[in-house]
Order: C-alpha cells, then structure tokens, then sequence
C-alpha cells in the first residue's frame, strides 16, 4: 500500500511523461588481448535523450547499427546501461530494485522484429502468450487459458490456436502471437523493435492497424523503431533520427516530414520512394564511419555536404529550432 | 467450414517422430536395439527371481571342449566346455549396462555443465572449459584405464565397486566433454535469440529460461547423442574387457574376444565370430538409428 501512494505522487511529478530518458550512454568495452584488458568502447548508445507522454507514440528511426535497439534493449535492461537516466513512472529504471524490477516486467514489453525467432518453437502458443502472466503473477489452470484466449481474439487469432505451437502459423500470424504475448500483462509502456520490418508489406499495415487499434483500446503508449519513414510517418506522433548513437533531429512527425532541417533527415527523406520523382535527389553516398573510431566533430561531417569548420572540431548539440519556437523542432546540427 | 473443436497442435518432437515411424530400415534397426534391450532385461530379472534358463545358466558345460558350431550348440563350446551362445547372450547385460549406465552419467555431468557455461559465461564458463579442455588434453584410452585402475576395488557409498561398476564410472566421468561443448555452444547460440531475449524481458529467472527455454530446444541434440555415444560406450567395453580391466567373474563380448584371440590361430574362430556378430548388429542398427534420430528431429535438417 505504501508503495503504491508513493508511486502515485511520483506519477503527478513526470508531468504526464510515462518514460523520460536523459542522457542515456550504452557503451560496450572492447577487450583485448590475454588479461582482457579494456582496449576502448563502442559508443553504441552516446547520450540519448526524449520523452514521451501517456498514450503517444515515439517514433525512432535511422539505419542499421545506429543504436536504435540498443535503447531499446537498455531501457527494459536486456543491455546494461552505462550511464543516464531512465524514468518510467517515477521509477528509476536503471537502478530499479526488486519490487520496481517486477513492476517494470509487467509494465514494459516488447515486440520483436524477428516473428521466427521471437517465438520459442517448442512451446505451445497458449503458453508463449501465458507465460508472463504465469511468471509474473502465478495465473495457472482455466483462468489462464482465458486470458490468453481473449488476448488471442483482441489479435485477430482464433483461440482454437491454443495448443498448436509456432511453426503452423505464417509470419503475420506469428506476429499477432508476439504482439498478444506483449500485451497480456496489460503493460503501459510497449516498445516495439521493428515490428514489420520482417513481413511482407501486405501484412505490414495489417500489423501496424493493429497495434493502432489496440493502442486506443488500452491506452498504451508506444516506443516505435523502426528504419522505415514511410512506416514512421503514419504511426508516430514524434519522430527522432538516430545517427551514430546519438538523437540529430526530433519533431513532431508533421513537421518533421514537411520541414526536415538536418541534412541527414533530409537525405534520409529524399530516399523514401515516391512515384513522382524517378531519382533520388539529395542522397549522398559513402559509408557509416567506423563505430570504433568515431570522426571528430559532428559525426556526420564526412558525408555532409555543408560540414565547414566547427563541424569538423565540435559535436552540436540537441537545440530547439526553426521558424516556430516553442514548436518542439530539436536538430544537432552547426548549419541549421 | 466453421470447426468448433480445438485442435491440438503438433509439436516439432511429434513431427519428427512420425517422420521416423514411416521409414522401414529405421524401425528395423528400433527393433533390433529394443530386442537387445528385452534381452537385458530378461537376464536380470531371471538372475533376480533365480529361473534356470539358457544365458544365466553359462556356467554349465555342455559339451567337450572346443566343440566346433553344429546342431547341439550353434556357437560350439570355449575351453571349459561352455556354451558360447550362452556366453553371447550374456555378455549383452554386460554391454547394455556398462553403456547405458555410462550414457547417462556422461549425459548428467555434460548437459547441465555445458548449458551453465554457456547460460551464464564469464567466471564459471571459464573454470568449465578448463576442466574440459584438460580432460580432452588427455589420451581417451589412457585417461579411462587410469580411472579404471584407480577405481578398481575401491567402495563407493559402502558399495565394493566391482568390474562392471568400475567400467561404466570410468566411462562415464570421462566423457562427458564432447556433448558439455556441444551444449554450451548450442546455448550460447539460442541464449540471443529473441525468444529468450523476451522471456527476459518479462521476468524469467534464468532457472526457468534454462529449463523452460533453453534445454527443450537443445534436447534433440541430447537424444541424438546419446544413440551414438551409446556405441562408441558398447566399443569401449569391449577394450575395456580385453585389457583385462572390465568384468573379470562374468562373460563379456571383450572378455571372449581376449580368449579367441589365441584360440584363433588354433583354428577356433566361433568365440571370436559370435562376440563380433553381436557387437556388429548392435552398432549397425544404433549408427541408422542415431543419423535417422538426426535427420527428424534436426529443425535445421526439416524437409517438408
């Protein structure tokens, strides 16, 4: 009883943010030789910072090996976090005790990206989508086939699907499973790992209609990755663009899509395909630099076609711009 | 169109095995392992009840000595007149216990060590694979006649351990390393997959990830090893015995083997011939067996 008072204040405290992250580092040591000594690190996570509100949806984009489900994977601790912050209804995630730890199992899931892998082949689907309850709660026997009878129906399966197991189902199908999976300990927060991006894009907006549905059935809110705009551009109400670790450009995704600032969300924009256009203007060629030996500066510079001068000394910070202030546009960027 | 009825799935161990149950050749063998087996059975509880019937009752002479195969004794008789099918049929006890009893020893000490190294890395993973590492350093053959030698004639929990005892501890606390790689590698694999990565997420203790998710899914690999390395134990037996160091009161398919040796360049062949049969259709049919077992129940291998 204690407990739940006091986290109540702490909720009226987060002004109306289910989950804050400041700052969040996820470094991975890098270790050499005999002794294993720390040769140095991999910045895959290097200060992130956003909020999100109750029952909005943030939207994180950016190419393969940005960190996007680094953040992911340290704000539910699959990944030790190396420093920062993570706040998820006044409960500090990062340094969360036992009681906090469950509470957080309960109240953060996942979807993941890979409906093969995702799903334990040798266990029925009643139990892959029964098990956090079981775990978590101690639900056995009827009352559990129930709850996951009507999970299951709230995901468009049928519950005759109980006892089959995951290899007679196709990838659609399976992703309804995970996304049942994820929702039956009616969770506040769900972070979603690129939920479509392994499905046909038949099946993508069946998916995607479907966590839209049940976000306004249950009031979740949603922390979405995905490297999809077009995917992002619908579904999100922000968006950030994650490049090397760090958070470039964050806008409402109106915005964002109309006036994107950052010269790497432009690129990223001008790469969506579009009938009307037969090329893609804007993009810029090269590779991501090497994670292991970041460039100086703004870490974008070497593709950059405006770098000059500060870009190459010094790293920009996350600064609120553009015409409308007060608007929430945020770019890192020297040059604009 | 609409059926009501639940329909029960059909998990990937029942897959497989019906994908087995339709090959002849594989169930022929299953059968010849399974008569072996009855065989064994048959034997101890005949000693146990005392019935007086063909293969406990070895011992017995039957003839003169070296009576070649024929009509009265199929096998023909060994130096004290004893039959030699009855010897045959004995030394299969010898066999199934030593290897089984090994199988399973080998199969407990290197399954949960390897899916602990694996699971948890770090510290314990690298005290794990330094045992193994040494104990794989060490020359197979020399390692069990060591453990064999020490062990000899020592008591266990009371009990004298005795040749056939002797044999199987030997066997079995040698050679637990390859199936403890094995695991170790197929749980370091499986450990990353988003499944487990879920059932962290949600609050598994690694107790029940290790139990729930990660054994079931290398399980297979446990069963398919255990039919080969089955084999590989009766083998082991078999020199074992022949260097004087398994079952000296009892007979014993490496023990005839060890007296034919001299009496084949008598021109005695039948003890050698029948040791060799028996040997040679146990492991003939737990080799088909044991690829079948991998071929259906490797997800990996799957065909449609």
């Amino acid at each position: 009883m204690k407990n739940t008072s006091n986290m109540n204040r702490n909720t009226e405290n987060t002004n109306g943010y289910l989950l804050k992250v400041e700052d969040l580092k996820t470094w991975f040591a890098i270790k050499k030789g005999l002794l294993r000594r720390t040769a140095g690190f991999i910045k895959a996570v290097d200060g992130v910072s956003f909020n999100i509100k109750r029952g909005q949806t943030l939207g994180l984009v950016g190419e393969s090996g940005c960190g996007k489900t680094t953040v992911a994977r340290s704000i539910v601790r699959l990944v030790p976090a190396t420093a920062g912050k993570v706040i998820f209804e006044g409960i500090d995630v990062l340094s969360a005790d036992k009681s906090e730890s469950k509470e957080l199992h309960r109240q953060i899931s996942l979807v993941f990206q890979d409906p093969f892998s995702s799903l334990n082949p040798r266990m029925t689907i009643g139990n892959i989508v029964g098990e956090p309850l079981k775990v978590q709660m101690g639900i056995t026997g009827s009352e559990l086939t129930e709850r996951v009878a009507v999970l299951l129906a709230k995901a468009g399966l049928s519950s005759d699907y109980i006892n089959r197991y995951p290899h007679e189902f196709s990838g659609g199908q399976r992703q309804r499973i995970g996304v049942a999976r994820a929702l039956v300990t009616e969770p506040k927060l769900v972070i979603c790992d690129e939920p479509v991006s392994a499905l046909d894009v038949s099946i993508q907006s069946q998916i995607l209609n479907l966590l839209k549905d049940l976000q306004d059935e249950f009031g979740l809110t949603f922390l979405f990755i995905a490297h999809d705009l077009t995917v992002v551009e619908f579904f999100c109400d922000i968006t950030a663009v994650m490049y090397m670790g760090r958070i470039v450009e964050q806008a409402e995704s109106e915005e964002l899509y109309r006036n994107p600032m950052h010269p790497y969300t432009r690129a990223l924009m001008s790469a969506i395909p579009r009938v009307d256009r037969s090329s893609a203007k804007g993009a810029f060629g090269g590779e991501v630099p090497s994670i292991l030996n970041p460039p100086s500066g703004c870490p974008f510079h070497p593709r950059c076609p405006l770098a000059e001068g500060e870009c190459l000394k010094q790293m920009p910070a996350l600064k609120e711009k553009g015409g409308h202030e007060g608007q929430g546009h945020f770019v890192a960027c020297w040059k604009c | 169109m609409i059926e009501r009825k639940i329909k029960k799935g059909r998990s990937l161990w029942q897959d497989g095995l019906r994908r087995l149950w339709r090959r002849k050749l594989v169930m022929v063998c299953f059968a010849v392992i399974v008569l072996y087996f009855l065989l064994t059975g048959f034997i101890y509880s005949a000693e146990l009840f005392g019935w007086k019937v063909g293969p406990t009752q070895w011992q017995e002479s039957v003839g003169k000595s070296y009576e070649p195969p024929g009509r009265e004794n199929i096998f023909g008789t060994d130096i004290f007149g004893q039959s030699v099918l009855r010897k045959m049929l004995y030394g299969t006890k010898t066999s199934i216990t030593v290897a089984l009893c090994a199988s399973l020893i080998s199969l407990l000490i290197g399954v949960p060590l390897g899916a602990i190294a694996g699971y948890f890395r770090g510290f314990v993973d690298e005290i794990i694979v330094w045992v193994y590492s040494t104990l794989s350093s060490i020359p197979y053959i020399l390692l069990i006649l060591a453990f064999a030698v020490v062990l000899h004639d020592k008591s266990l929990f009371g009990h004298k351990l005795t040749g056939i005892t002797t044999v199987y501890l030997a066997i079995g606390l040698t050679s637990w390393v390859g199936i403890c790689r094995l695991i170790r590698g197929e749980v370091m694999k499986h450990k990353e997959r988003e499944y487990v990565l879920a059932a962290k997420s949600y609050g598994c203790s690694n107790s029940r990830i290790i139990f729930k998710h990660l054994l079931p899914n290398v399980f297979h690999l446990v069963i398919i090893d255990f039919s080969l390395r089955f084999v590989s134990f009766i083998h082991a037996e078999v020199i074992l015995s022949f260097l004087g160091l398994g079952e000296a009161e009892r007979p014993s398919w490496g023990a005839m083997i060890n007296d034919a040796r001299i009496e084949l360049s008598r021109g005695v062949w039948w003890q050698m011939a029948a040791a060799t049969i028996a040997i040679f259709l146990i492991s003939l049919a737990l080799n088909i067996f044991g690829d079948a077992l991998r071929d259906s129940l490797d997800p990996k291998l799957r065909v449609q």
